[in-house]
Parts: structure tokens; C-alpha cells; sequence
């Protein structure tokens, strides 16, 4: 133990050249991303984006809904861990906390880049109006947002405190980040418990809630038959189920491989079942979804499926369900191919493939909205690309930054924490 | 209070496009934006083929789509049920734009006239009513029949076309055309109420 507790925190407080090498990209992706905000779409507006009749929603909207349901992963291992206490997923709920937490800010940022007028983005608590499903998304994302900082708060407090004594040069910095609670005695440790298993188990309906008012800012739209349907909802939570938990096995496969993570590789593979055994709840929504369209033939919803099927949005539609469900869950469910880099690969494919889903889930419908479908393609203009692949940079950034101040993985001690330090 | 509406007759519409001219030097809308159009299209085949034709603009709904989700309040109704937006307060979110069931609602995003030498001085005037990167749309001539005017889509119409009034008064011209030649509202089905009748 004391070895592997030391080399965490080696790794804390080594800076190598990686690590420069790494941040001096991603600084640069962030800054090109920031300067053509700045220089296009803050003086000219949304007129230099692709976004245009009909559509109104494009690649921010899109990557919004992503990273919202991405923030899922989060609480599905944090729910595991402190609500029904199975404490074998515990090394990996850290970085489980830490993506949560960053997914859901750089969904709001993408809210903020898609506004026409981001200087009024307060309007939104000045002049709310609760009727409002976008409402009902601010107020929801706030309070799950604060449900998962409690978490984060209460099961990394104990490291925390545990660096402050390990690394004085750091003391100061590591108290500050205690909020000044540092009492790590067996009585603060069992109070903290009862904190997270309260706040894990209320993250549930909280994740539930966070989904489907999401998947409501589309699917109570009457106006556009492709997302006026009840399966959205369900649909959004499946898919952040499945996505969220594919980042999470995905990071913890990278972490193990390049930042040396001590993940045993049977949790990876357990991730991996789990995976494989929420991927096809997916596949069923998507499947009820198509089974109701194919068979009613309603005009409407029918060309936006055979649009989806056979148009211009077939390569990501079938992308999405072969690559991104159909193969992860053969390589998933396969034994023989579910080692690490099965498991990697696999999440990975499920993550691009969410992607696809939500593309084809918010643009495709825009088509087939008014008396006459407009048929047309929309592909994001390189303002908003530059502008997305900065707000990755920006994700990327927090956590390569929160893993050098906070210790991914549990630091382990179960001997003094019985004695209490 | 009384509700205004209009009801359009198609058979009398030749597709001349007048309304849209005169929306446009009325309300002095950019580029890329209509508050009113005409949609044509052509029926049946050959030698039965014809053009049909039909003048579009915001239906202000009793039950508007667009209102309900409007996150800040910025889109609101009238007591005559015209609905308007407050520019001040748009965050140009483009939620109203996709559930209005019309597509009538524009985003006037870059600020840029119809010539590339600029703003004409009447473009600069007529522009000054309106914001960038906010939704705009039709407020049924809020300003002229306010003063006892009708709307200018409805006073140019060559054919009279369209008639503009008091859909709750049971005498009056609308409601009369709406009774006696059966009007029908776009996408009836969806239960927003249109203030636009047309009829055929």
C-alpha cells in the first residue's frame, strides 16, 4: 500500500513534459477556439455559422445534448459505489465525479455559444418564465450541477485532507479546496458516508429528471413530428446511460495506460459487461421508435425515417447503429475480445456513435416540419467547428489539470483509516 | 376585447407577391426576412396542371406554440391576440422558431442591408426599429391598426384577397367569410387556434 500510495502522489506534484506538451495543445485549441468566437461570431452572429432555415439547431444544440447526456456516467458509478455500496467500482468513481462535472459545463457553454445574444444569458433567471421547458432545463441542470459537487465535495474530502499533511507544498492550496472541514475522524468519516449515500441515491430521479426535461425541449414541440414522441424521453436517458458510462470506461482505460492508473483490469472488464448490458435498452427504444414510424406510414415521420435510412443522413444513421452500438456490443459481449483494449475500443465506437444519434435525434427532424419538408444538408461551418473543438479543448484541459490536483483514484488506506488519522 | 384575425381567400389569389412587397416597404424588413410570403406550388399533371398559391404569414395563434416556450417572456400576446416580441429581452435561443408550426419567425444575425455599398437611407431608418441576433416576425401592422389602419399586406392586395377584422364579433366581414365559406386554419390539427383563416 505504501508504495502505491506514493507513487500517487508523485504523480500530483511531477510536471513532466508530457504534461506541458499535452496542456500547450490544448491551451492552443482552446485560445484558436475563444479567438474565432471572439473575431466571427461575437461581431457578426450566428449568420457565421451554418445554422439556416430550417435549421435553427445545429452542432451546438447537438453538442449540448451530448454533453448533458454524457454528465450520466457520473452518477451511474456513483450511484453504484455509495447507494448500493459496491465498492469494487470505487477506483474508477473519482474520474466518474470529475467527467460529471465537467460534461455539464461545457454543456452550458455550448448553450452560451448557441444564443444570438450570450451577453443577455441572465434574462434566463431575470425574466424567467416558468412555462417555459428551457426553464425547466436551467433550473435542472443547476441542482443536479450542485448534486454532483456534494458528491465530488464528500468522497474526495478525505484525500484532500491527506495530501494537505503528504504535500506541504501544496498545504495551503489543499485546505482551501477543504472548505476548511478537515476533521477526518471515524465520526466526520461515517457522517460523510451518510451524505453521499443521501446525495447518490438522490442523483437518481435527478439524473432521470435532467434527461427527459432535456429530450422535452425537443419532444414537446408539437410543430415537428420527428421529436413529438414519447420515446424521446426514455431515448435521452438511455442514451446517457450508455454514453455516459462509455466515457467513463473509456477515461479509465486511458488513465490506466498513460497516467498509470491503478485499475485492475477485471473492473474494466466488469465495466464493459455493464455496458454491454445497457446498450441494447438503446437499441430496443430506437428499435419501438422505428417499429411505430414503419408501421403507421404516417407521411411525416415516415420520410424523416426513410430520409434517416436511405438519404442524406444514412451514413450517420447507419454509423450509429452498426458502429456505434451493434459491434461495441459484440466486442462487449464476446469474452474473448472483452480485455482492455476490447473494452476501450469498444466505448470509444459508443461514444462517436451517441454522437451520431443525437445529430440525426436533433437536425434530421428540422426537415420535416412545415407544409412543404425542405430536404437539405446541414453541415457546421468552420467557425463552429473551431469553436467546438476549443470547448473539447477547454474539457480536455479541466481534467488533465484536476489529475494533477486531485488523486484519480482513491488513495487507499484502510489501516490508518481505522486508526484514524 | 376584440381578437383580430384575417381571413385569406385563395381563389381570388393570383400570386402577385404584392402582400410580400408591401410588408417588406411597410415594415422595412432585412434581407432573408418575410414576414409575409406567398408559397406557390403546382398540382395535378399535365393537361390538368395548375399553380396553386399560398400568402403565409404569423397566424398569431390563441394558443401559440412560441409563447409556451419562450424562456424569458420576450414573446407575449396582446389582449387582441396579436403576439409580439420584446426585443430587449430575447436571448436569441431560437426556441420559438422551432415550434412554431409556420416557420414564421426570422433571425436577422448580421446587420447587413440589401446593397454591398451599405445602408440606404431608407434602410437605415426602417432598421432602427429592430435588433440583431434576436427573433423577429410579423406583428400583424401592430402599429397601423392601432390607429384604425389596416395592415398594409391587407390594404394592397390587388384581388382583396384578404380581409381583416374582429373574429369575435359574429357580424363582421371575417366572421361572416369564415361561416358562410367554411374557413379552415393551417394545421388545424395541432390545436393552435389561428388568427388567419383562409378560404377556398
Amino acid at each position: 500500500m505504501r508504495v502505491a500510495q506514493s507513487h500517487h502522489l508523485n504523480q500530483l506534484t511531477h510536471l513532466g513534459a508530457g504534461f506541458y506538451c499535452v496542456s500547450a495543445v490544448l491551451a492552443g485549441l482552446l485560445l484558436w477556439g475563444l479567438y474565432t468566437w471572439g473575431s466571427q461570431q461575437l461581431i457578426y452572429g450566428l449568420g457565421v455559422t451554418a445554422l439556416n432555415v430550417p435549421f435553427y439547431w445545429g452542432a451546438y444544440i447537438v453538442n449540448f445534448v451530448f454533453f448533458v447526456g454524457l454528465s450520466a456516467g457520473g452518477i451511474v458509478v456513483a450511484s453504484m459505489v455509495h447507494a448500493l455500496g459496491l465498492e469494487r467500482f470505487r477506483p474508477v468513481s473519482r474520474i466518474a465525479e470529475v467527467l460529471a462535472i465537467s460534461c455539464l459545463t461545457l454543456a452550458t457553454m455550448f448553450i452560451f455559444f448557441d444564443l444570438g445574444r450570450p451577453d443577455r444569458f441572465l434574462n434566463l433567471l431575470k425574466y424567467a418564465r416558468p412555462m417555459s421547458p428551457l426553464i425547466w432545463d436551467v433550473i435542472v441542470i443547476t441542482l443536479y450541477m450542485g448534486m454532483a459537487l456534494i458528491l465530488a465535495y464528500f468522497s474526495t474530502r478525505v484525500d484532500l485532507v491527506r495530501c494537505m499533511e503528504k504535500i506541504p507544498s501544496r498545504s495551503r492550496f489543499y485546505r482551501w479546496l477543504t472548505l476548511g472541514y478537515t476533521d477526518v475522524s471515524p465520526r466526520a468519516l461515517a457522517r460523510d458516508k451518510i451524505i453521499l449515500r443521501v446525495f447518490a441515491v438522490l442523483a437518481i430521479p435527478g439524473a432521470v429528471a435532467l434527461h427527459s426535461v432535456t429530450a422535452w425541449i425537443f419532444g414537446l414541440l408539437k410543430a415537428t413530428p420527428g421529436w413529438n414522441t414519447a420515446i424521446l424521453a426514455p431515448l435521452f436517458v438511455g442514451s446517457a446511460l450508455v454514453s455516459g458510462l462509455a466515457l467513463v470506461t473509456l477515461t479509465s482505460v486511458l488513465g490506466r495506460q498513460f497516467l498509470k492508473l491503478d485499475i485492475e483490469e477485471k473492473l474494466i472488464r466488469d465495466m464493459g459487461k455493464l455496458l454491454a448490458f445497457l446498450i441494447p435498452v438503446l437499441g430496443y427504444f430506437l428499435f419501438a421508435e422505428w417499429i411505430t414510424v414503419m408501421y403507421a406510414q404516417e407521411p411525416a415521420r415516415l420520410s424523416l425515417f426513410q430520409e434517416l435510412m436511405f438519404g442524406n443522413y444514412a451514413t450517420v444513421f447507419w454509423f450509429d447503429l452498426l458502429l456505434g452500438l451493434i459491434i461495441p456490443f459484440v466486442i462487449l459481449a464476446v469474452p474473448g475480445t472483452r480485455t482492455v483494449a476490447g473494452v476501450g475500443l469498444a466505448s470509444a465506437l459508443v461514444v462517436v456513435g451517441v454522437l451520431a444519434e443525437r445529430v440525426n435525434l436533433v437536425v434530421a427532424p428540422l426537415m420535416f416540419r412545415f407544409l412543404v419538408p425542405q430536404i437539405t444538408f446541414y453541415v457546421p461551418s468552420w467557425v463552429e467547428l473551431s469553436v467546438i473543438l476549443g470547448t473539447y479543448a477547454v474539457g480536455v484541459l479541466v481534467f488533465v489539470v484536476l489529475a494533477k490536483i486531485l488523486p484519480l483514484v482513491e488513495i487507499e488506506e484502510p489501516a490508518s483509516r481505522r486508526a484514524g488519522i | 376585447m376584440a381578437r383580430k384575425g384575417m381571413v385569406i381567400d385563395l381563389k381570388r389569389c393570383i400570386g402577385c407577391n404584392a402582400c410580400t412587397i408591401a410588408c417588406k416597404a411597410e415594415n422595412a424588413t432585412p434581407p432573408q426576412v418575410f414576414w409575409a410570403r406567398v408559397l406557390e406550388g403546382e398540382v395535378g399533371k399535365y393537361p390538368s396542371a395548375r399553380r396553386v398559391f399560398l400568402p403565409v404569414l404569423c397566424n398569431h395563434c390563441k394558443n401559440a406554440p412560441c409563447l409556451e416556450v419562450c424562456p424569458t417572456g420576450a414573446t407575449h400576446q396582446r389582449e387582441d391576440g396579436v403576439i409580439l416580441v420584446d426585443y430587449d429581452k430575447c436571448i436569441g435561443c431560437r426556441a420559438c422558431m422551432a415550434a412554431c408550426p409556420y416557420e414564421a419567425r426570422y433571425f436577422w444575425e448580421n446587420g447587413r442591408g440589401y446593397f454591398p455599398e451599405g445602408l440606404t437611407p431608407f434602410e437605415e431608418v426602417g432598421y432602427r426599429k429592430f435588433q440583431r441576433k434576436v427573433v423577429q416576425k410579423c406583428t400583424l401592422c401592430a402599429h397601423r391598426v392601432d390607429n384604425g389602419l389596416e395592415p398594409a399586406c391587407v390594404a394592397t392586395c390587388p384581388t382583396n384577397c384578404r380581409v381583416f377584422g374582429d373574429l369575435d364579433d359574429p357580424t363582421s366581414p371575417v366572421s361572416r367569410l369564415i361561416s358562410e365559406r367554411r374557413g379552415f386554419q393551417l394545421r388545424a390539427e395541432l390545436g393552435t387556434d389561428p388568427s388567419v383563416y383562409y378560404v377556398q
